[in-house]
């Protein structure tokens, strides 16, 4: 426990022979699956004529929605997604037909002989059109605590604007995938690259007309998920299982990276509106949001990532009063969905604008603002829905942060260059990260578990989670190995299977482990029970002195169940087990979790939603070419809240990595459609992820040290989504680079993401305003 | 050796035959040859257009003093007729005898440098190629190296780690050991070169320049490819059927060169790699363009003459080759001729070489001690991406200060590479001085109409133009 160990397939992965669904192996009567998709935003479908297209080479099958044997629908929440348009579109990517055949290649010349015919519609592409066309998805939704008019009305000192933030793609390496295989009646297995094997499980059934029972959904590992496969990862099963079922042949579907693109979901796009009241000495005293996020064409999670947006909006600061309007608006693009912050980077990106502008309204530095503005220890420690932020650690990680990264100093050296050079500039900020933790959608808060231990003494693990990359197998094996006191190679950790474990939540919301982990230690634990009474009673048998083993005395350790009172008397856990078969005794065991003190009021907007906070912070600092727009990132330092790490060398991996996606979503990550509503950053080669020449030149990530956290498994705290908002510290430093050019005595024009164009155009802006300002003594 | 290719794959020569009833065609790529190959499944496609790396191989090349060099490469862009006589090595192959782990692999293992794993073969192999270069890379160099190999999970560091852990050494390793015999089994593959007619296509790969032109003339409508960076995505993302095929990339002759106190003669055939160690130290803003141009996977096939001769209208090359006042040597079988690299474009993807010529060598003449000439490249990204506005400029000052000559080429303003020549014009005479280059900023304008375009708008287009001169003032005013 708390050790650096490598991940638990690392060997394989970097051997190649770790296996991802297109790798399976195939059997001879393997299909390839397609999916044939709208190219109108929005069109009503008039007729089609698949006839030419199901008599093609090699296709076995082409299926439209009439083909659909069950419902057609793959709405996770609400039921607004057809598995497969019936009678319009609504986005360009939509699933309008399905072809299966021996290869790909086939697949793509049957679709050019599928004649379908559209009657284009008018499409809604952009927030402000949907705003204008009050094309809501839902009904507004409003927290609010204190009166915002008053407080704004009495502040000394009031400033209000918008911020855009854009959209942006996973980018996980491994596309959508599935693989169906069909059993006896209606028995299916789906090997699927899905976070939420349940609802995948449960749309497939659905789908095809079957019971859950009929259906197995397995996912031995992701190739990267971050949100992209929590729900989306279900549209390609049931594809697939569409077309097995039609075939009665195993199909496989992988989407090519283009269509992957086009065809899913993306970060919502916000438009966020501000007005804020602040004193003299930059404290808040009142701030309105008003939250607009882009659903695209259907609900998928959009309710759910707007209501962590509104919980987020005060990030790390105590507001007395705040009023926060949300409202979800619905285009005619992929359904947005699911991604690392959920609803949180958004909220926050314009939380740390405002904190931005006071600082450069009253001429402070920034760091300053926010400090004076954290939640407190004792007072002002009530978030704006009621819960109290217990065990804050921002105080602590700013202190150690301010001085282990030479912030004051490093300040001075920015301003002394940036008073030197002319056309080059940097900037240097800190921004911090406080983020909830647990489902905000309660009864999610639930996982389970299977553990099967075998007559050699090995044993097997199965639970509801999913292993995308994030080393949740890692830290489940070291917490079974852990508990049973045997070496970590006696553990494996089990393809997740809805067979083995049923009706689990999603792999989200960063509580893999806190709450899979827990789960596993409840099944291990009632096993170590059963074990012990066995050894107890074995111990006493063997030898029958005056000594009396309790089942209670038997300790498990170092791969022995040895008596605490009397070492002496011991067994090899391996020698152990048989022992407990012998006697009759089941060693498989399921184990349950349900996180406790959480609830809240959904209506109210009142309550304790998380079970606990995580905290973080960064500081970055950055150097802008202001003739040019390029930006280097010269170093960042980030002090980081994991508890009592589970294994360093996963969290500070997970840390890096959220950190650099929060990068790339904040400058170089930028998704643009056209007026027809094409998506045209459809391919890595306009779509630009961070590479490793991207990352800070000095790149410095700490782990906070005496951080136990109460509310987790062995005083460990998640690591997983927080570290991607520390991605605002650049994009905060990159505007106080652009702030220098006007020496910081204007507001610059920013945007996220900050692309070099966006740090360009609003450079010169502050040059033409600083040009005029110049000029004006001449004309006046 | 007719429809038919060998190759090295798994310590053994492998033969693939090409024919209607072959699994296969000339341009089925390496990535999805190996991919319908039971045991060689850990290469991936990520993008099938050469940007993630998640497909990278290494293959193995013997060079004139009879060793194997290894080079990463992107397999979902490299046709199976390129892997003749070279040895292609997958990250199956790296595994010891025993089962031991590569030391690269190693120590991907011990700096937690994979996670959700899907692009760690490819890493693997794009560090196992730097691993057997030895040669003790930097920090800079290590991330150059894999800023073709995209990663959505780690961060990067810990890959920086791994690599500069691993390959300090000098590459020797199981590979080194098997070497002798390899080299043995690439020689005994018979090296005339070869002609594979396959259902609708056509795929020739000449082994002499002689060849080559004979092959050129009778097929005016075939494709010429190198490197194939580019044409191949016509297959790998169109989908398209390539009737005719020239691939140039076994012609020696196109990979001389000679250098004297005038000028570097490259031929047109050296890939980008290789000219960038030509080129480092008399020739900075080549190599600096260079450095920016992709990333190491398509640096080790493409080559120069592919890059000039695509045409393209953002091309890294063109613009520094016309301000180093190169010129391109064209060869047919009526004979050759010279065309300045100024001269080359005619338009949108449309140059001065006829069907039936090869661009053989590409001359860059030594700029005197005195001449100023520098590269940019304003992109999204600063690594493996396109350029949105590009330019090169060339200066050179008279005793008194003024502009003798100046040369402003600009890439990305226009539908081919274009000089701003009315700016050029208000220059010449002039002196070197601020006031005159704010001036002439505004010319700028009135040289290009930009358009908007997914990589920038053309406002942006326009400030980033007439700011790169104001940068390239305030890099030679002194």
């Amino acid at each position: 426990m708390h050790q650096q160990i490598p991940h638990e397939s690392a060997a394989l992965h970097v051997t190649g022979e770790a296996l991802y669904i297109d790798d399976l192996p195939s059997s001879p009567s393997l299909l390839i699956g397609r999916v044939v998709y709208s190219p109108y935003a929005h069109a009503r479908i008039v007729s089609y004529d698949l006839t030419k297209a199901r008599e093609a080479p090699g296709v076995v099958a082409v299926l439209s929605a009439k083909d659909i044997p069950g419902h057609n629908q793959m709405g996770p929440v609400v039921k607004d997604e057809p598995c497969l348009a019936a009678e319009g579109v609504t986005f360009i990517g939509q699933a309008v037909f399905l072809i299966a055949a021996r290869t790909d290649a086939q697949c793509r010349a049957a679709e050019k002989l599928i004649d379908v015919k559209y009657v284009p519609l008018e499409a809604i592409l952009t927030l402000e059109e949907a705003i204008a066309a009050n094309n809501l998805l839902g009904p507004p939704r409003r927290m609010q605590r204190g009166d915002v008019e008053v407080a704004l009305g009495s502040a000394p000192h009031v400033l209000k604007g918008e911020l855009r933030t854009g959209a942006a793609e996973h980018w996980y390496l491994e596309t959508q995938a599935a693989l169906c295989v069909p059993g006896e009646g209606p028995e299916m297995t789906v090997y699927s690259s899905s976070q939420n094997p349940s609802e995948t499980q449960k749309l497939v059934a659905e789908v095809l007309g079957v019971k859950k029972k009929d259906v197995v959904v397995e996912v031995r590992r992701i190739g990267g998920g971050f949100g992209g496969k929590e729900t989306q990862g279900n549209h390609v099963a049931c594809w697939s299982a569409l077309l097995c079922r039609a075939t009665g042949c195993p199909v496989k579907i992988r989407l090519f990276r283009d269509e992957d693109m086009i065809m899913t979901g993306k970060r919502h796009r916000f438009l966020t509106r501000y007005e804020v009241g602040f004193d003299d000495q930059g404290k808040l005293l009142g701030v309105k949001f008003e939250l607009n996020s882009d659903a695209g064409a259907a609900t998928d999670l959009s309710f759910a990532i707007m209501e962590r947006a509104m919980f987020h909006c005060d990030n790390a600061y105590y507001v007395p009063a705040i009023d926060v309007t949300a409202r979800v608006w619905r285009t005619n693009l992929p359904s947005n969905t699911a991604f690392r912050g959920f609803g949180g980077p958004q909220a926050m990106a314009a939380m740390e604008t405002v904190i931005d502008r006071v600082a450069r309204y009253l001429h402070k530095d920034a760091a300053e603002i926010r400090q004076a503005n954290f939640y407190g220890l004792e007072q002002d420690n009530v978030t704006h829905y009621g819960q109290v932020v217990e065990n804050n650690r921002l105080h602590t990680i700013f202190d150690q942060l301010m001085k282990s990264s030479e912030y004051a100093a490093r300040r001075k050296a920015v301003q002394e260059f940036n008073a030197a050079n002319e056309f080059w500039k940097k900037g240097l900020a800190l921004t911090p990260v406080k983020f909830g933790i647990s489902f905000t959608t309660s009864h999610l808060n639930q996982a389970g578990a299977l553990v099967n231990i075998y007559s050699d003494g090995t044993v097997l693990v199965n639970h509801g989670g999913t292993e995308m990359g994030q080393g949740l197998h890692t830290k489940i094996q070291q917490i079974a190995a852990t508990e049973l006191g045997i070496s970590i190679d006696r553990v494996r950790v089990n393809a997740t299977n809805t067979s083995k474990v049923p009706n689990t939540s999603p792999t989200a919301a960063s509580t893999g482990t806190d709450m899979n982990g827990m789960a596993v230690k409840h099944a291990v634990e009632t096993l170590k029970d059963r074990i012990a009474e066995c050894v107890a009673a074995l111990f006493n048998e063997r030898d029958p002195s005056a000594v009396h083993t309790a089942k209670g005395d038997c300790c498990f350790e170092s791969d022995v169940i040895f008596d605490s009172r009397h070492p002496e008397r011991r067994i090899g856990f391996a020698e152990a087990i048989p022992q407990v078969i012998v006697r009759r005794v089941s060693l498989s065991a399921t184990g349950f979790y349900r996180t406790p003190g959480i609830g809240w009021d959904k209506t109210k907007g009142v309550g304790t939603p998380f079970r606990y906070y995580a905290f973080g912070m960064a500081v970055s600092e950055v150097l802008v070419d202001t003739l040019t727009g390029a930006m280097t990132l010269l170093r960042t330092d980030i002090l980081h809240d994991a508890g009592d790490s589970i294994n360093p060398g996963i969290d500070t991996g997970q840390i890096e990595g959220g950190y650099i996606q929060g990068l790339g979503w904040c400058t170089t990550e930028e998704i643009k459609w056209d007026s027809a509503g094409n998506l045209m950053t459809h391919s890595p080669d306009t779509y630009k992820i961070p590479t490793a020449k991207d990352i800070p030149i000095d790149f410095r990530v700490t782990l906070l040290e005496q951080a136990t956290n109460p509310n987790a498994i062995y005083g460990s705290k998640t690591v997983a989504e927080p570290p991607f908002m520390l991605g605002l510290s650049t994009w905060m430093a990159i505007k106080d680079a652009i702030s220098a050019v006007a020496n910081h005595t204007v507001e610059p024009e920013y945007a996220l993401p900050a692309t070099n164009e966006v740090i360009l155009l609003s450079i010169e802006k502050l040059r033409n305003m600083m040009k005029v300002n110049a000029s004006e003594p001449v004309h006046a | 050796m007719k429809n038919c290719i060998a190759f090295v794959l798994d310590g053994k020569v492998v033969e693939v035959a090409f024919g209607t009833t072959s699994l296969f065609t000339p341009t089925t790529t390496v990535l999805n040859y190996l991919r319908g190959l039971p045991h060689h499944r850990g290469v991936k496609e990520g993008c099938a257009e050469g940007d993630c790396g998640a497909c990278t191989v290494v293959v193995g090349e013997l060079t004139a003093a009879k060793k194997v060099e290894y080079r990463a490469v992107n397999s979902c862009m490299l046709f199976l007729p390129m892997l003749h006589g070279k040895q292609l090595i997958t990250v199956e192959n790296l595994k010891g005898p025993a089962g031991e782990l590569h030391p690269v692999q190693q120590a991907l293992v011990n700096a937690h440098g994979s996670q959700c794993g899907y692009c760690t073969p490819g890493i693997v192999m794009t560090l196992f190629a730097l691993y057997k270069s030895a040669s003790k890379p930097s920090r800079e160099e290590i991330a150059d190296t894999l800023a073709g190999n995209l990663c959505r999970c780690t961060g990067y560091r810990p890959l920086l780690e791994a690599a500069a852990e691993a390959c300090s050494g000098d590459g020797r390793d199981e590979f080194a050991k098997d070497e002798a015999r390899v080299v043995d089994l690439l020689n005994s593959i018979p090296c005339e070169g070869i002609s594979i007619s396959s259902g609708e296509q056509c795929y020739d790969q000449p082994a002499s320049l002689n060849a080559c032109l004979a092959l050129l003339e009778k097929r005016p409508d075939a494709i010429v490819v190198n490197g194939a960076t580019d044409v191949a995505l016509r297959v790998t993302k169109e989908f398209e059927v390539l009737p005719q095929i020239i691939d140039c990339s076994r012609i020696d002759e196109l990979r001389e060169v000679a250098s004297d106190s005038g000028a570097l003669t490259i031929g047109a055939g050296v890939r980008v790699s290789e000219v960038m160690k030509i080129v480092r130290h008399d020739f900075p803003a080549f190599h600096q363009m260079l450095e920016l141009f992709a990333a190491g996977q398509i640096r080790n096939v493409a080559t120069l003459g592919g890059n000039v001769g695509t045409a393209s209208p953002v091309g890294d090359a063109l613009p520094v080759l016309i301000a180093y006042g190169a010129s391109f040597i064209l060869r047919s079988r009526k004979g050759t001729r010279t065309v300045r690299a100024a001269e080359f474009v005619r338009g949108y993807r449309k140059t001065e070489r006829r069907t039936d010529e090869l661009i053989t060598s590409i001359v860059l003449p030594r700029p005197s001690a005195r001449t100023k000439i520098r590269f940019y490249k304003v992109s999204k990204r600063r690594n493996l991406d396109i350029a949105t506005v590009s330019a090169a400029f060339k200066l050179d000052l008279d005793r008194g200060g003024r502009v003798d000559d100046i040369v402003l080429v600009y890439g990305g303003m226009a539908d081919c590479t274009k000089r701003s020549v009315t700016t050029e014009g208000f220059l010449k005479g002039k002196p070197w001085d601020r006031r005159y280059v704010e001036e002439a900023q505004r010319l700028v304008d009135n040289d290009f109409s930009p358009i908007s375009d997914v990589r920038g708008s053309a406002e942006f287009r326009r400030i980033a133009a007439r700011n790169l001169l104001l940068k390239f003032w305030s890099e030679t005013n002194v």
